[in-house]
């Protein structure tokens, strides 16, 4: 009788455990987190294999570098230009972290970039190849450092005189020609092949994790999500970005109070996936979220042990619905500043005509604009395909600079100053934005279209119906 | 594929009945039978039974040919689901407007030069002016050029008159009249957008354009209805009343006369809802409740009321007329050449 009840007694709290468990993973099933260590021999103390706060350290320096460049005063600053390259090519201890720091109602957990990862820099990882359609004919680290130094000697990051908005511009090209680019054209390319970092060695020796878990972990790293996405909606992550007070409890998924930069935080192209996914018409967020966390499973079952054929393969796939997705938000970020560069050409247009309004705020709404086009544009660039083609047309629509008030344009450097020469009207030029509008639309088939400057078309054509109804007179 | 395809034309059919835009909403058809029952109230002296009686008489709505047009609304809708690829999308022809303005011109800056209830009222009316114009133009394009009767004459082939024969269409002339609206549409969203911008709206009512609605719910559903509802003389220079188009249906007086048998009647009253292109014309008519009114062809066939041959038979008129055209082309260059 005693037995029994000691059985009846085992089989509850199997049952119990077997539950909790169950729970556990389907909890862990929409959380990038937790995942056990799979090394074999593996003899350290650590219970979960993912890590990629290098990667979140790398965010943290591109948005505090994004602070450092708004504060120019209009003259060469060797000072802060020296503070720039600490957080762009510095490795030194001490680093604070300027952006994202605590706001009212929105605590973060780490003060220091130190608290993430140590000895990180962005210039390590920025692309080496050459930029076409920046001029110069400089490489992507050449160019990061040519606009820091233009940056320290402006006012505010802004240059009227040849149209350019450095805060814009440098984030936006750091994000493709770090974030991007060591993702698509590194970790999910060439670093995903059999002998390199294998699945049956720990990445270093002593680390908790296979090579290729490694791998995963620093490409979903690049990509800026917390851990928990796919339990936020579009809005969630882009109130998280904002760091809205509202967005605190959403942000703090393990409930501590306080904002993990590490795994709660919305970094880059999370936060412009968010963006476009706030229409309603696309999923880049989830669709990315999911397939690093399919991914990240389909390593967890393979156990410490060298990917089968089929195992590579579906890990390629999902690999290949990051790189898409993740090229389909840069593409629909420039479509977006295409349109808002053509809208603001209109407006700037409309003030130079009638002698009215601010001529210079709205001088000065065209240039950011333009230099978020300029800088998704040569992002895009920067993946793992070669754009060909669609490089070609894009960098000459857009050109060097925005088409400047005189109907000039910057044309080419020399000795490290910008050149400008006659060029297009601003007419014109909104015409090259429909252009970069249409490019982008056939070639990618994207479906947020932010800024569509067909789209008050569409809504109308939409309004008046179908014709093909077969009523006559 | 076959279960999407019965999915849309179920749908199609039904948006016939609620679609706002649509001619033969709900509405717009319980509106037609209160005016109908006021005017043969009030001006033809009916008691209410009489006039319902008058309104809902069996013998027209269930006459063969009424038949004939419920036919055709049911298969029309299916078959215009298979052409709607073939349709040239109006975006292509807005925005190559918009860009080919780009090209010729700089973007005038006229988003602000006028108030933005002004452009959409003037948005509204070029629309509605245009359409009325260029249905009016190839509505008599169907009258006069033989290849293209050979396929509006199935629509004159209707004997009794009620709001469905609306829909007695051929196809093709479906597809000529939905290519005209396409562009009457594409041109002015191309222009209008291209002058003015975001400042551009439709100014709706009933879910359609406000013009469209208010032309709907005024008895537009009379114009094919046996109850000859006609304007003041004075008003039917401007506007086409039920009558007037009831004469063009006869041969005799203008919606009513367009589809009379009357020799007299014959190409007059094509307007829609302006007569203002008629009298431009040359074509307008004012209603009579004097005139008899018989709808229906001279050379009406006993197979006119066939789907089939509705069907088949104005490929088979098409193809006579344009071997016609080709033999008085040909009569003409020989005629010329033995001259010479």
């Amino acid at each position: 009788m005693a037995k029994t009840l000691m059985i009846k007694k085992q089989l509850f709290a199997a049952s119990v455990t077997a539950a909790l468990g169950l729970y556990n993973l389907t909890v862990q099933a929409d959380v990038y987190a937790n995942f056990p260590v799979t090394v074999t021999d593996y003899t350290g103390h650590q219970e979960h294999s993912e890590a990629y706060s290098g990667q979140i350290a790398r965010h943290v320096l591109h948005n505090s570098l994004k602070q450092l460049t708004t504060m120019g005063s209009g003259k060469a600053n060797t000072e802060l230009k020296h503070n720039m390259m600490a957080y762009y090519s510095g490795k030194h201890n001490g680093r604070t972290i300027i952006d994202p720091a605590s706001q009212e109602g929105f605590p973060v957990l780490e003060v220091a970039v130190d608290q993430l990862s140590i000895d990180k820099n962005l210039s390590d990882k920025t692309y080496r190849g050459l930029v076409p359609g920046w001029p110069g004919s400089m490489t992507g680290l050449e160019v990061v450092k040519f606009m820091i130094d233009q940056a320290s000697a402006s006012e505010g990051g802004y240059d009227p005189l040849n149209g350019y908005d450095y805060t814009q511009l440098i984030s936006k090209f750091l994000m493709g020609a770090v974030f991007y680019h060591q993702t698509v054209d590194y970790y999910l390319d060439e670093k995903l092949a059999v002998n390199i970092k294998p699945n049956h060695e720990p990445y270093t020796d002593g680390a908790p994790y296979t090579g290729k878990e490694h791998v995963w972990d620093k490409a979903f790293g690049y990509f800026g999500a917390p851990a928990h996405a796919l339990e936020l909606s579009a809005a969630d992550v882009y109130a998280i970005a904002k760091q809205q007070p509202a967005a605190l409890v959403k942000a703090d998924y393990n409930g501590d109070g306080l904002v993990s930069l590490d795994t709660e935080m919305v970094y880059a192209h999370a936060y412009y996936a968010a963006i476009f996914d706030q229409t309603g018409k696309t999923q880049y967020l989830h669709n990315i979220m999911q397939a690093f966390i399919d991914g990240r499973q389909l390593l967890t079952k393979a156990n410490g042990q060298t990917l089968t054929l089929m195992q590579r393969s579906e890990l390629k796939g999902y690999a290949a619905i990051i790189k898409a997705n993740w090229e389909q938000v840069i593409v629909e970020a420039v479509f977006k500043y295409a349109g808002s560069v053509y809208a603001d050409l209109q407006q700037l247009q409309n003030l130079i005509e009638t002698h009215s309004g601010d001529i210079q705020r709205s001088y000065r709404r065209y240039v950011k604009h333009w230099g978020e086009l300029k800088g998704f544009a040569l992002a895009l660039q920067m993946g793992s395909r070669d754009l060909g083609e669609i490089s070609v047309q894009l960098n000459r629509l857009i050109g060097y600079s925005p088409v400047l008030l005189g109907n000039t344009q910057v044309v080419g450097l020399a000795k490290g100053q910008y050149q400008q020469a006659s060029s297009i009207s601003l007419s014109e030029y909104q015409m090259h934005m429909i252009k970069v509008q249409q490019l982008m639309s056939d070639q990618f088939g994207i479906k947020a279209r932010s800024q569509d400057v067909m789209g008050d078309m569409t809504a109308l054509i939409k309004q008046l119906g179908d014709t093909l109804s077969a009523e006559n007179d | 594929m076959i279960e999407t395809f019965i999915t849309d034309w179920i749908t199609a059919i039904w948006a016939m009945f609620t679609d706002g835009r649509k001619r033969l909403s709900i509405l717009y058809l319980l509106v037609a039978v209160v005016i109908g029952l006021g005017w043969l109230s009030w001006k033809r002296g009916s008691r209410i039974q009489v006039a319902m009686l008058q309104l809902f008489n069996p013998s027209l709505w269930w006459a063969r040919s009424a038949q004939t047009d419920y036919q055709l609304l049911i298969l029309n809708q299916g078959l215009m689901l298979l052409f709607k690829p073939l349709m040239m999308g109006k975006l292509v022809i807005v925005g190559s407007l918009f860009l080919t303005f780009h090209n010729l011109f700089e973007r005038p800056v006229w988003d602000s030069l006028l108030p933005s209830g002004l452009v959409a009222v003037l948005f509204t009316l070029c629309l509605f002016l245009l359409d009325d114009a260029t249905r009016y133009g190839l509505h008599r394009l169907m009258h006069l050029w033989p290849m293209l009767w050979a396929f509006h004459r199935v629509h004159h082939t209707a004997q009794v008159l009620t709001p469905f024969t609306v829909l007695r269409t051929h196809p093709v002339e479906a597809v000529l009249f939905a290519w005209r609206g396409i562009l009457v549409q594409g041109i002015c969203i191309g222009v209008f957008v291209f002058f003015f911008g975001q400042q551009v709206t439709l100014l709706t009512w009933l879910g359609a354009s406000v013009f469209t609605a208010c032309f709907n719910i005024t008895g537009a559903n009379l114009r094919h209805s046996h109850i000859r509802l006609s304007y003041w003389p004075w008003l039917e220079k401007w506007l086409i009343s039920p009558a007037q188009h009831q004469l063009h249906h006869s041969t005799a007086p203008q919606h009513q006369l367009h589809h009379s048998t009357a020799p007299q009647h014959w190409n007059l009253n094509y307007g829609a809802v302006l007569a203002l292109w008629d009298r431009l014309g040359g074509t307008l008519i004012i209603s009579s409740s004097t005139q008899k009114l018989r709808f229906g062809l001279l050379d009406q066939q006993q197979h006119d009321q066939q789907l089939s041959q509705l069907y088949w038979c104005p490929f088979l008129d098409f193809r006579r007329a344009l071997y016609q055209w080709f033999s008085l082309k040909r009569r003409r260059v020989s005629y010329q050449e033995s001259k010479t």
